[in-house]
This record gives C-alpha cells, sequence and structure tokens, in this order.
C-alpha cells in the first residue's frame, strides 16, 4: 500500500536525519512525538465517554466544533490508570485524515534530535509491549523512547 | 485549464453539467428502446435532439471531437429518422450508441484534467460511417428500388455528414421557389458563423426547407470571414403565413446591420410543395404498400436528376406531415423554455456553505436562548422572541434542506445501465426492478452511494443470481433472474435493499473461505448466521473461485461498507439459501440536523432523535412484568414492550436502578418497539449531527447502537442513540 510505503520511508527518515520531538512523561519515563505530527497541545479537558470501545478510547472531547477521539497512551502502553491533574495535557495529532487526542502525564519540550542519537527498536520474535516503540533516543544523558504514532493510533 | 481558450473556463462546468446530464437521458431513452426493441418517434427525435446539442456546444467549447462524433451519430439518426429503415441489426445499432456515449461520457471526465489529449474518436466515427452506409442499404432494398440506387446511397453515404450539398445539387439555386434573403452583421460582432447559426435555429421551425451559404457554419470558424465579406445567405420554404414571421425574425436578430432579399418566394412556394408531394404518394411502384414508399418515389418522379435526394427529403412529405414536425418542434421548444424559466443550478459548494451557516445558527440559537446566565429570570419578553426565532431559523433549516434534496432515480437509472452490459457480457437474463426510486435524499448523501449501489448490483448479478438459466429452472425459479433495488424511508432514515432471488449465501463456503484467509477471530460454531454473513464484507473477502471481470477480487464489498459508513450509514446482509440475498443500506435522510431529546444517564448525556420517541412513561406500579427467562417487560395499556436499561447496555455507573424513579422512554423503529429506561430528561434541541471519527469503525460503534455526537450549546458533547440497532441488540 501507497501509505505503507510512505510511512516506512518516513520511519527511515528520522532515524537517518533526526529530526524534532515534543518530550513527554508516562510516570517519570520520558517518551517522544515527531513534530510534524502535532497540532496542538492542550490541557486535560471533560471527555464524553463513548461506550462499548476497547478502554485505551477514553471519549470524545470538542476541538472548535470538531470531534475529536482521545487515547490514553497510559493504557496503550500497559500502565495502570492515574487521575488527570493540571498538569495533565492532550497532544492533538492528525495523522493521515485522522485528528486525534493522545492523553499523557505532562509535556516537558521540544528537541532537536540528531541522527547519531538514535538506535532502532531490538527486533524481538515475540510480539510485546516494545511494540509501540519506533526508536531510542539517548542525548543529554537521558534516554527518550519515540513511540511509533501509527501503530498506536491505527493498530 | 490548456484544453480552452481563455474565457472559456466559466462555461466548463456548465459544459460538462449539461453533457453528462445529456448522455445519461440518452442511455435512459437507449435502454427502454431496448427493451422494447423498436424506436418510437418520439424516442428518435430525443436522441437527434441530444445529439444535436452535444455537436453545438461541444464545437463551441472548440472539442472538435466530440462535436464530429455527435454529429455523426446526429446525421444516422436523422436517416432513421427521415426514412425510417427496417432495421434487422438492431442489437449494432444499441452497441454502437451505447459505445459512443460511453466515449463521450470518458472525454468529458477527462475534460477536467488539465493535461489529457483529445481522444482519437475515428475508429468509433468508421463504425458510425459503416452502419449508416448499412443503413442506406436497408432504405433501399425496403423500398423496392433499382440496384441501381443502391450504389448511389452508397456512394452518397461519405457525404451524408453534408446534408445541404446533395440537396444543393439536386435543385439549383434560383429555380425552386426558394426566398433568398443576404444578412450583414455590425462590423466587429466577432464569431459571425455562430450569430448566423443562431438565425437559423430561430427561424428553422417555420421553414419547410432551409439551406445557407456558406453552410458548415456551425463547425467552421472561418466561414466567419466568409461572412463578413459577402453577408451571410439564407435560402428557405416556408408557408405563406410563416414567411413574414421569418422575416421578422432575421429583423430581429442581435447584431443584424442589415438584410436584403434578394428574391420574393413565389406564390407557388407552398403549392408546389403538395404537387411534389402528389406523384409520390400516387407512384404505382411494385412495393408501394410499404409505408416508407416515399424516398424511393422521389426518385421515380424527379428520375437521374437526384442523385441522393434523401438527407433532404422535406418536399416529398404531406402538407400534413409537415405541420405535425412543426407541431413537435414547437412543443420541444415551448418545454425547453418552461425548464429554463423555473429552474437554475447551482454550485453545490455555495450550498455546503450556505447548510454549514444554517447549522451554526442553529448552535447559536440554542447558546443564545438556553444561555446559562438566564437561569431564574423572569423574562416574558424574551422568551416570546425567542420563541419566535426557533420558528423561524426551523423554517430557514427546513428550507435549505429541501433545497439539498435530490431523487434517488439518477443513481438507480444508471445501475440499468450497468446491468444491461453485464447480461450481455455473462450472458445472464436479469431483470432490474425498481422500486420507490422517488425517495429524496441530501445531495451529498447521493453522491457518495453511486459506487456502493453500483457494487452491490454488480455483485448480485454476477454472484447472487445463478449462473445459468438451467440451475435456476432446477430450483423451481423462473429462468429470468430479478434484481430488485428498492428505495423508502422510515423515521428519518433511507432505506435502500439490492436483492436478488438467486441461490443466496452459502454459509459453509464463507465459513471456509474466511478461515483460508485467517478472518475469524474466535471459535467457528460461535458465529452466528447474521455475522457470517456480515463476512462478506470484511476487507479481501471474496468467495468467489475465480476472478470475473465483474467481481472477485475481493474488494468490493470491503468499498461499500466503507463507502455507506463514510456517509454515516450501515449495510448488512440477509440472505436464504436458495431464495436470494437482501444487502439493506441504511443511511440517513440527511447528514446534518436532527430534533433530538436529551436524557441522561448517570452522568452521561445522550441525544434521542425526536421522530424515533413514541412517548415517555412515567412508570405505576404492576406496569413493569417478567417474562419466563427473566426479561424486564412494561405494560403500557394494553401492549407489552420489551424494557432496555441503557445503563447496562453501555456499562455506565452510577445510574438510576429504580424504574419507578427513572423515566422510559417509548421508542420505535422499522416496526419495532421497545422501552428505554433514563435517568432524565433533559431537554429537547434541534442538534447538528457530527459523525464519529473514521477511528471508531472498526468497532462498528452504529451497530452498538450510536448514530454520531453533537455538540450542544455549552460546548459538551453528546452522544446521539440509533435506535434501531439498541433495539436490535436487545431483543
Amino acid at each position: 500500500m501507497a501509505n505503507e510505503s510512505a510511512y516506512q520511508a518516513t520511519k527511515n527518515e528520522f532515524n537517518t536525519n533526526g529530526g524534532q520531538i515534543l518530550l513527554y512523561y508516562i510516570d517519570d519515563v520520558l517518551y517522544g512525538i515527531e513534530i510534524q505530527y502535532i497540532n496542538e497541545i492542550i490541557s486535560v479537558m471533560p471527555i464524553t465517554v463513548v461506550p462499548r470501545v476497547p478502554e485505551f478510547i477514553k471519549g470524545v472531547i470538542n476541538i472548535r466544533g470538531k470531534v475529536v477521539p482521545v487515547i490514553s497512551v497510559r493504557n496503550k502502553i500497559n500502565k495502570p490508570e492515574i487521575p488527570y491533574n493540571d498538569r495533565t495535557s492532550i497532544i492533538i495529532v492528525e495523522i493521515e485524515d485522522l485528528t486525534v487526542g493522545l492523553i499523557v502525564d505532562s509535556v516537558r519540550e521540544m528537541a532537536e534530535v540528531l541522527p547519531t542519537d538514535t538506535c532502532s527498536a531490538p527486533d524481538y520474535k515475540m510480539v510485546n509491549e516494545n511494540q509501540y516503540i519506533k526508536s531510542i533516543i539517548d542525548s543529554g544523558g537521558e534516554i527518550k523512547q519515540l513511540l511509533d504514532i501509527h501503530k498506536l493510533i491505527l493498530e | 485549464m490548456s484544453r480552452f481558450e481563455s474565457g472559456m473556463e466559466s462555461m466548463i462546468d456548465m459544459y460538462i453539467y449539461e453533457t453528462t446530464s445529456l448522455l445519461e437521458q440518452l442511455d435512459e431513452i437507449m435502454m427502454r428502446t431496448e427493451t422494447n426493441n423498436e424506436f418510437g418517434e418520439e424516442d428518435i427525435n430525443e436522441i437527434f435532439r441530444i445529439m444535436h446539442t452535444i455537436k453545438g456546444s461541444s464545437a463551441m467549447m472548440g472539442l472538435e471531437n466530440m462535436s464530429v462524433l455527435a454529429h455523426r451519430i446526429e446525421d444516422m439518426f436523422f436517416i432513421i429518422r427521415e426514412e425510417n429503415p427496417v432495421i434487422d441489426e438492431k442489437k449494432t445499432l444499441f452497441q454502437l450508441i451505447f459505445d459512443s456515449s460511453d466515449l463521450l461520457k470518458a472525454e468529458i471526465d477527462m475534460l477536467q484534467d488539465d493535461d489529457s489529449e483529445p481522444t482519437d474518436f475515428s475508429d468509433q466515427i468508421t463504425k458510425i460511417e459503416k452502419f449508416v452506409e448499412y443503413l442506406k442499404k436497408c432504405v433501399n432494398g425496403e423500398g423496392g428500388a433499382a440496384p441501381a440506387a443502391e450504389g448511389e446511397a452508397a456512394e452518397a453515404a461519405p457525404e451524408a455528414a453534408d446534408e445541404a450539398k446533395p440537396a444543393e445539387a439536386a435543385q439549383p439555386e434560383g429555380s425552386s421557389g426558394f426566398c433568398k434573403v443576404r444578412v450583414y452583421f455590425e462590423d466587429n460582432c466577432e464569431m459571425e458563423n455562430l450569430r448566423a447559426l443562431i438565425i437559423v435555429n430561430k427561424i428553422k421551425e417555420y421553414c419547410t426547407e432551409l439551406k445557407t451559404v456558406p453552410d458548415n457554419i456551425e463547425n467552421d470558424p472561418s466561414t466567419a470571414k466568409d461572412i463578413i465579406d459577402n453577408g451571410f445567405l439564407i435560402m428557405f420554404k416556408s408557408h405563406v403565413d410563416d414567411y413574414k414571421v421569418v422575416l421578422s425574425e432575421i429583423e430581429g436578430a442581435v447584431n443584424v446591420k442589415s438584410y436584403e432579399i434578394e428574391e420574393e418566394p413565389s406564390e407557388l412556394a407552398a403549392p408546389a410543395t403538395e404537387k411534389a408531394a402528389e406523384p409520390a404518394a400516387e407512384a404505382p411502384k411494385p412495393a408501394a404498400a410499404a409505408p416508407t414508399v416515399e424516398a424511393p418515389a422521389v426518385e421515380a418522379s424527379k428520375p437521374a436528376a437526384a442523385p441522393a435526394p434523401k438527407p433532404q427529403p422535406t418536399a416529398s412529405q404531406t402538407n400534413e406531415q409537415i405541420n405535425k414536425k412543426i407541431a413537435q418542434q414547437k412543443n420541444a421548444g415551448g418545454h425547453a423554455n418552461k425548464g429554463k424559466q423555473s429552474l437554475i443550478s447551482v454550485n453545490l459548494n455555495k450550498l455546503d456553505q450556505l447548510q454549514d451557516m444554517v447549522g451554526e445558527i442553529v448552535i447559536s440559537e440554542a447558546m443564545v436562548t438556553s444561555n446559562p446566565d438566564l437561569k431564574g429570570l423572569k423574562l416574558d419578553n424574551f422568551q416570546k422572541a425567542a420563541r419566535e426565532l426557533r420558528k423561524l431559523t426551523d423554517e430557514l433549516q427546513d428550507i435549505v434542506m429541501s433545497v439539498r434534496m435530490v431523487p434517488l432515480s439518477g443513481v438507480f437509472n444508471k445501475m440499468t445501465r450497468i446491468v444491461r452490459d453485464m447480461k450481455v457480457k455473462l450472458n445472464k437474463d436479469v431483470d432490474l426492478v425498481f422500486e420507490g426510486e422517488e425517495t429524496e435524499v441530501d445531495k451529498s448523501v447521493i453522491d457518495n452511494l453511486n459506487d456502493p449501489i453500483m457494487h452491490m448490483v454488480r455483485n448480485s448479478v454476477d454472484h447472487g443470481i445463478e449462473a445459468t438459466a438451467e440451475e435456476r429452472i432446477a430450483a423451481g425459479k423462473p429462468a429470468k433472474g430479478t434484481v430488485t433495488l428498492a428505495a423508502y424511508s422510515s423515521s428519518g432514515e433511507v432505506i435502500i435493499v439490492v436483492s436478488d432471488d438467486g441461490g443466496g449465501i452459502d454459509c459453509q463456503r464463507v465459513l471456509e473461505k474466511a478461515r483460508e484467509n485467517g478472518l475469524l477471530t474466535k471459535p467457528e460454531e460461535e458465529y452466528t448466521e447474521k455475522e457470517i454473513f456480515n463476512m462478506v464484507m470484511l476487507p479481501g473477502f471474496s468467495t468467489n473461485k475465480e476472478v470475473t471481470e465483474y467481481s472477485g477480487r475481493g474488494v468490493g464489498m470491503d468499498v461499500v461498507r466503507q463507502g455507506i459508513e463514510k456517509i454515516g450509514g450501515t449495510v448488512s446482509v440477509d440472505s436464504k439459501a436458495g431464495e436470494g440475498t437482501n444487502f439493506i443500506i441504511k443511511i440517513p435522510l440527511s447528514l446534518a440536523i436532527i430534533d433530538g431529546i436529551e436524557v441522561s444517564v448517570g452522568k452521561s448525556i445522550f441525544t434521542i432523535p425526536t421522530n424515533a420517541i413514541k412517548k415517555f412513561i412515567k412508570l405505576k406500579k404492576n406496569q413493569l412484568l417478567h417474562d419466563t427467562s427473566h426479561k424486564e417487560i412494561i405494560k403500557d395499556g394494553n401492549k407489552l414492550y420489551p424494557l432496555i436499561r441503557l445503563n447496562q447496555y453501555y456499562g455506565i455507573q452510577d445510574s438510576l436502578d429504580n424504574v419507578y424513579e427513572g423515566v422510559v422512554v417509548l421508542v420505535e423503529s422499522d416496526g419495532r418497539y421497545a422501552c428505554i429506561l433514563v435517568d432524565e430528561l433533559i431537554g429537547e434541541q434541534q442538534v447538528v449531527v457530527k459523525p464519529f471519527s473514521p477511528m471508531f469503525n472498526r468497532y462498528n460503534i452504529k451497530q452498538q447502537g450510536m448514530a454520531g455526537c453533537t455538540i450542544l450549546g455549552d460546548g459538551s458533547i453528546t452522544i446521539i442513540l440509533e435506535i434501531g440497532s439498541i433495539i436490535e441488540n436487545n431483543g
């Protein structure tokens, strides 16, 4: 599929060229997301629950008249839910015409990633938790996990 | 667009729209005539008119290839109309027209692409010319004319395109009671040939014969120069009464500087026609019994002098026929005028904008009139004004909606063509039956219905109907298969059913296939029949062993489902082995605005479409009963309804469990009733339906009873319930 190959291309491109990522926390682990997907970051707002969908879909929110589904990144990476607080943020991303909100514990800053800092995810034979990790970034004495938002949202 | 001269752009949309609808009309006529296997006089006239219009407008747009093809077809129908040949090869004729129509349609599609090159239609034109030759033979053979005439006709065939020439040859100028008028146009008015054409079109209906010099004004812009230099010579014959009308038409035409009458008609003009007709009628030819004897008879009356009189046989017609023709043309003209006066076509984008705007107005109206600041205030005048405002916005909405409504017949009619082509290719005998094609749906919905319905109809004809008539007869069914396209509206939804009376879906084969393709998600024996049927619409699924031209690649039904879901609808399959298969599409009447009642369940708020609600019941003692399997039943009057507890169905916490404290809503969908228990009624509001994000599609959210969301005046989102699915899932 055309989408698939384009997606592979961007995946490899990041590992070879680096780029800007937004850093955010789940618990005290740092994660990253590429800037080109991000529309905006908002603080958490009332969420309308949609029944009978998987647990990671928390519901829908109203962003200037548009109904946007929100996903709990916590749930996706198998961490227990915690109550929202004033640091809780929703990162609104747009990917293949889908607009989706990602709920994270808090966001930190934008960071520039050099290609030399990236290392690609290990090749597990078994499918496990690491399935969302696209790349690990080791810079400034910190480890950041770049999650694959294609997989996070579309699978 | 590079294919058009500058200044033409504004007309392209109009041209494409017009030509497309004309071609659709053509298809319709052809389908009908093919079924009856004969051309009615009106059909021929209609086709003639369609081709004439396409020819003219294509020439105007500079699309010469299309114009020429249309011209050839027009010529062919001219022969059919005037000579009325007995055609044995009707099939070839139908195929010829269908192919040409397809070619023209494809060309129009290409116009929308900037860089496309004009297609070469010469193959098709050659085919048509060949058929014209054949037609000529038919005419002559039928009339029993001398063999020499046949040769002449064949010779004349290539020239048939040029209607005027042979006629001119037959009747030397100035000797035949023609009135000659030379028209001069204003200097620098430009496009003289087209202006001349306008005059010709205007006076055509009053003339029995009409010739012009130069004659090829319609297709040859270079004639403009000729017209500037020498004026435009019109030679016509008409009835004495109409003669003055023609002159005044010429006089009144736009940009005409002056005109001079070079030759008055002899008073004999009209009688002369009659005289010419007389010998024709009396001609005691061997095959005189045939009704189409006119043309050969004229040949007999004017031996040798008339090598090819066919294109202009008017002289041989009786006055009665001429009058009839004039009347017909007048009627046609009058009809067209009527249409123009009361209809306009509007760009869909503008309508979309208008609708969005109205949607916003509805929301802001709710924001103003149910503003939290007003709570507890007693504002009589305000409330009165607010009511008035609501009434007006309601009406505004209704009008905007009705403007956008289009009958489904357009979509349905396109299917006749597809079925017809498939019948020929697959050699199956199938009838396509319509029901309720006048049902109206929002334009935005219609546009998204074409592809899904086409796939379904193809699927029904290809897979649904048994491969051979023998199979059908063996199963005790008529040899001819039937595919039915039915539409009707039911509580705010339009339901379209594509059904066939074929073999039905084979559950075992579906399961096998699903296993092969790894589509099963639970043990095979746990699948219900309905679930199995719906597997047909999974991506990559096809039970057909071979890929045919029409289906079998396993994309079709998946596309159907996606297409329908895109417009907020659902598709379900129902099938009985040996009896046939129904595909049921449910689509919202309009995507835009509905009336709804907000209800609360725990902390959640839902909107129930008002048209689904029959009544609200505050339960009294003894109204809650249990059936033998301990399901709850509500007794209302002497009727019993199943009770659906929304909190249990959707797993909502902290809501009322006591039916006597909550409110019971009696709802109906598709003739099925149920009671839904909610905590509280909040209010009534018109809401703008926002479809769910496509992300939810894979969770079958529609089948779970959720039709979409809406944003309330305070910015919060509620979910609109889909009552039909809720009833379905609970009983």
